[in-house]
């Protein structure tokens, strides 16, 4: 048969191929995805701060930061990498086990990945079969909505609210208290200055470089963090950090960064470092109290009229009470700081004004609670506590804080909770026995342990059987600890559902994944500036959602609409309905003050300014009158000592701030024998914790062969027989992960640094890419979490404590896997 | 469209059948209606004649026989799963379908290229001269293997030998093995391995077909 018989043979069957479902069109000129109609320039912004973006040819084409951004972080340029990234969620899917046997299903299996895709319709149906199934069986302590975090920008579709308020009108779940980034500091913080201090404006950079004549960076690097932003970041810190750097250049202002590392403030400023030993930053500032007090130099008017609690604290720090006087010499040897330097902080400190700023990383260890209580305690002793360019703070490389406040309202939000008089479809809220609420980080213990009773800030908690988990936006395979163990947990859970837009490792241990589309896909507003409150952000939609995926708005709409309750949900609005509503409820506040245009004004221009604000001290209504403006303490002072803590009689947070030994610590401490290095996993410089590791082409512009850098010390290194560029497998006894060797002499002996968000890949044992879901699994890209240690801080806060991790490395030889994070699923089971 | 058109014959009919039924199982799933039409005395026949083509022959053989075997819903869903791991998810243990993944200029080892990018705007380019887009119930990238195969189903009626064997050139050609050697990589079972073989193969022999229509 000669080709052209052949061909003629085929048309001959007559066979009408499918020509119903042809992938093409006829060319609708005004639906069509290639459209240029709306080419051009608009204004969206986001955690990274505000842009404008060009659209061209229906496609994000620039990315350029926005005009009153003068300090844009370099991370503008992985936007476009999120949108168009290769493992966009694209499709709703269920995992195939749990499709074909629900609730059932092989639940060791998760991590396989086999994944189907199925319609929208479907897959809501299958989320709310499987809420049915759990709040009939088992109620509301079956399931836990509550793990939420940082979500993508937007008053409106904020997917948090979106989520809980959707699956609270189903019924009602557990929540968690805290969060993983500052749970010791927010927990401790309201007994001894009165509030979280981690989350209050701070006073005023201009008010602290005109008045500061020392500021102690300590464990803090706000030039890295300072890039992003809880809204829309204006980086207007940024400024400030350049007049810090030139008054430093003058030696109008010292500034020493107490840190075990060179931090990347400390070389942007060109200021001090004192090294000191991980984990031992409380045994230092007892032993420069200890200098203050030998040598008289603690103001003790202020301590008398301003704090509580002093007396009780001072036998502990002489020695009186346990024999064990806190000297300088006594400090010297914990924390590797000479008697010396520890003599002479003690005399810088009260020398002048000092501002201390504490960074969040020293609370998320073991005993996180004690140095931010003893720092307090250090600068009730300095005095300078409400005064400005004095005292302390917790939070100056946070969202801009520090920068002045404009004094406008912000605009609200989608609401995150029912309407009032509105009941959830089962009205039930009999926890059997359970805690309702519990700390953030423990989520995983009450999966393993459920009906196990912990102590937690006063009270007791009891862990509910949990059966079923929602997340969305929110990725606790990188921020929660202990892969190995987070496996074992998964294994019992009978339900996972995450939403989000792209396949992170909390989607591939999902048995639901729904597809939401990216900040860049939606209409929004947010805030410009978190606490500047700068302005108000339109976020105008530059694409389509790709794909099948959905805003938030929409997807738990169809959700509500399943239960019957879509217009309960929506309260009958729209999308622009919604955006009207909360620009026109802050014009409404904001009127007589602040002038605001109408909506479409708004909406066209893209920005509402507010103007400058007005610099201000805090503490200085507590300074000025501590009777009429008394602190959120129960007694109304600083407390240095707490009577309800001693009253809650826990052996790792007693009643006033004290060295505790460490499970692990480096440089000498216990299980440094076996593993001798600290690992230091910090939020990342390029990255808003796991946010933007995805994004393919930027991500390349950090990693060492494909791999998340591990920070090595040049001698460490040497030891070890490693190069920079080599790529090196870190272990202990919870994990193992290669990364890629950047060495380095910024960092001491002893110290490794993996900066945490690094999406956890697994592959086998030995490298091989069957077994990434067995216990045991080598990462293969380098999250730090598959080493740390999940433990609680101490019993009052239950927090995370991430940093009190010892490893060993060594130069890796085995065969070298494949990245796996970033493929979205991959059958890996053996 | 013109049905008077030259092309318009019974030859390129045919071919244009091929390339809409490979086009229609890289688009998505079999699910039950398209399991139902590729089973019926029509489609079967089709496929037998297919089969007739040594070159060919293996391959739709083995497609066939997975079809005959789907039997069960859990049978569909095990082939939906494999779909899914290849081309609905991530792409680099995966054979995604889309053209800028094996072409793009600026790719280097290891990296990665964004989707929606040179390729999709050339291949909107195409369509858009052709009075035609992506229907909007596939929401994809008009570079992925589905909407190029279709492209080419389009033209065999409507345009010369040489614009179909230079557009099959520039669209195909280029990263059709590559592709084909990734499904047989990363595929699960042998249906899509299999699919992407006959693609493959297909696509060479027609392009014989088109270069000896052009010297005729």
């Amino acid at each position: 048969m000669n080709r052209r018989d052949f061909l003629k043979g085929l048309a001959a069957t007559s066979y009408v191929t499918l020509s119903g479902a042809s992938v093409l069109a006829p060319l609708n000129a005004l639906a069509s995805t290639g459209a240029n109609a709306n080419d051009g320039w608009l204004t969206t912004g986001s955690h990274f701060g505000a842009f404008k973006m060009k659209r061209k040819n229906g496609v994000i084409d620039q990315v350029i930061p926005f005009d009153r951004d003068q300090y844009p972080t370099d991370m503008i340029n992985g936007i476009k990498g999120l949108v168009y990234n290769p493992s966009r969620v694209r499709y709703p899917m269920v995992r195939l086990d749990f499709l074909l046997n629900g609730h059932k299903s092989d639940t060791s299996q998760r991590g396989d990945f086999r994944f189907v895709r199925v319609t929208w319709d479907k897959a809501l149906s299958l989320f709310k079969d499987s809420l049915d199934e759990v709040q009939t069986k088992y109620g509301p302590s079956g399931l836990h909505a509550g793990q939420t975090g940082w979500r993508a920008t937007g008053q409106l579709h904020s997917c948090t609210s979106h989520m809980q308020r959707a699956v609270g009108m189903h019924g009602n779940f557990i929540k968690k208290i805290g969060d993983y980034s500052t749970g010791a500091g927010q927990t401790i913080m309201p007994y001894v200055l009165g509030s979280t201090e981690v989350y209050a404006q701070g006073t005023s950079w201009p008010l602290i470089l005109q008045e500061s004549n020392t500021i102690i960076l300590w464990s803090n690097d706000p030039y890295k963090n300072l890039q992003v932003g809880w809204n829309a970041e204006t980086h207007e810190s940024f400024a400030y950090l350049a007049q810090l750097k030139e008054k430093v250049k003058q030696g109008k202002i010292r500034v020493i960064s107490i840190d075990p590392v060179v931090t990347k403030t400390q070389k942007y400023l060109g200021c001090e470092q004192l090294y000191v030993n991980p984990q031992t930053d409380v045994a230092l500032m007892l032993g420069i109290a200890h200098e203050m007090v030998s040598q008289n130099l603690h103001d003790k008017s202020f301590i008398e009229g301003y704090s509580l609690g002093f007396d009780q604290f001072l036998p502990y720090l002489m020695g009186e009470s346990d024999g064990v006087p806190k000297t300088p010499e006594w400090a010297s040897k914990i924390c590797g700081v000479s008697q010396e330097i520890i003599r002479d902080l003690a005399k810088v400190m009260t020398a002048g004004r000092t501002q201390i700023m504490m960074g969040w990383c020293i609370q998320r260890q073991q005993h996180g609670e004690q140095p931010y209580w003893m720092a307090a305690v250090l600068a009730t002793m300095i005095g300078q506590i409400g005064l400005p360019g004095g005292g302390i703070s917790y939070g100056h490389h946070y969202s801009g804080i520090g920068v002045p406040s404009s004094g406008a309202a912000a605009p609200g939000a989608f609401p995150r909770n029912l309407d009032e008089g509105q009941k959830p479809l089962f009205d039930n809220n009999d926890f059997k026995g359970a805690s309702s609420t519990i700390p953030v980080a423990r989520w995983i213990d009450a999966i393993l342990e459920p009906g196990k009773t912990i102590e937690a800030n006063g009270s007791k908690v009891t862990y509910p059987d949990i059966k079923m988990m929602v997340f969305s936006g929110n990725n606790p395979w990188n921020h929660h600890q202990d892969r190995n163990r987070m496996k074992r947990a998964f294994h019992k859970l009978e339900c996972v559902v995450t939403i989000d837009t792209n396949w992170t490792a909390t989607c591939r241990f999902s048995d639901i994944v729904l597809p939401a589309c990216t900040t860049f896909e939606r209409n929004d507003l947010d805030v410009y500036g978190s606490y500047a409150n700068r302005g108000i952000l339109a976020m105008q939609k530059m694409v389509e959602p790709l794909y099948e995926s959905l805003s938030d708005f929409e997807i738990f709409t169809r959700f509500a609409t399943l239960m019957g309750k879509g217009e309960q949900y929506t309260r009958g609005m729209s999308e622009f309905d919604w955006l009207k509503k909360l620009y026109n409820d802050c014009k409404a506040d904001n009127d007589g003050n602040f002038a605001m245009p109408d909506f479409d004004t708004f909406w066209q221009q893209g920005y509402v300014h507010f103007g400058e604000g007005e610099p201000w001290t805090r503490h200085a209504d507590f300074r000025d009158d501590p009777e009429i403006n008394p602190l959120g303490t129960p007694s109304g002072l600083i407390e240095i000592f707490s009577r309800k803590i001693a009253q809650f009689n826990y052996d790792d947070c007693p009643g006033h701030p004290t060295w505790i030994e460490k499970t692990e610590r480096s440089h000498g401490g216990p299980g440094s024998d076996k593993h001798p290095i600290w690992l230091q996993s910090c939020h990342p410089d390029h990255r808003l914790h796991s946010q933007m590791c995805e994004s393919e082409q930027y991500r390349a512009t950090y990693t060492v062969q494909g791999r998340e850098p591990v920070f090595l010390n040049p001698l460490d290194a040497k030891q070890r027989g490693i190069k920079d560029g080599d790529i090196v497998r870190v272990f202990n006894d919870r994990g193992q992960l290669l990364a890629g060797a950047v060495v380095s002499n910024r960092f001491p002996q002893g110290i490794v640094r993996i900066q945490e968000g690094a999406w956890y890949g697994p592959v086998g044992k030995d490298g091989s890419k069957q077994g990434g879901n067995e216990i045991g699994a080598l990462c293969s890209y380098g999250d730090p979490n598959t080493l740390t240690q999940d433990i609680g801080t101490s019993k009052l806060a239950q927090a995370c404590s991430a940093y009190t991790c010892l490893v060993e490395f060594e130069r890796y030889q085995g065969k070298v896997p494949e990245v796996s994070s970033f493929s979205g699923p991959i059958e890996t089971l053996i | 469209m013109s049905h008077s058109n030259a092309h318009d014959n019974s030859i390129n009919q045919g071919r244009a059948m091929v390339y809409r039924l490979l086009s229609a199982l890289f688009a998505k799933e079999v699910d039950q209606p398209l399991l139902h039409e590729l089973t019926s005395a029509q489609a079967q026949a089709f496929l037998a004649q297919l089969a007739s083509d040594p070159l060919l022959g293996t391959d739709v053989a083995k497609i066939n026989a997975v079809l005959l075997g789907l039997t069960t819903d859990k049978a569909l869903l095990e082939l939906a799963a494999d779909y899914c791991g290849l081309f609905l998810v991530g792409t680099k243990h995966s054979a995604s379908p889309y053209a800028s993944l094996y072409m793009a200029s600026n790719k280097q080892d290891g990296d990665e290229v964004l989707l929606f990018g040179e390729q999709h705007q050339q291949m909107l380019d195409h369509l858009e001269q052709s009075q035609l887009q992506v229907q909007s119930e596939f929401p994809e990238p008009a570079d992925h293997l589905a909407v190029i195969l279709a492209y080419v189903a389009h033209q065999a009626n409507r345009v010369n030998s040489a614009t179909q064997l230079a557009f099959i050139n520039d669209y195909l050609n280029s990263w059709l093995a590559t592709f084909s050697d990734k499904v047989g990589q990363c595929d699960n079972g042998q249906f899509y391995t299999a699919l992407a073989n006959l693609t493959t193969h297909w696509v060479k022999s027609d392009c014989e077909t088109l270069a000896a229509s052009q010297s005729h």
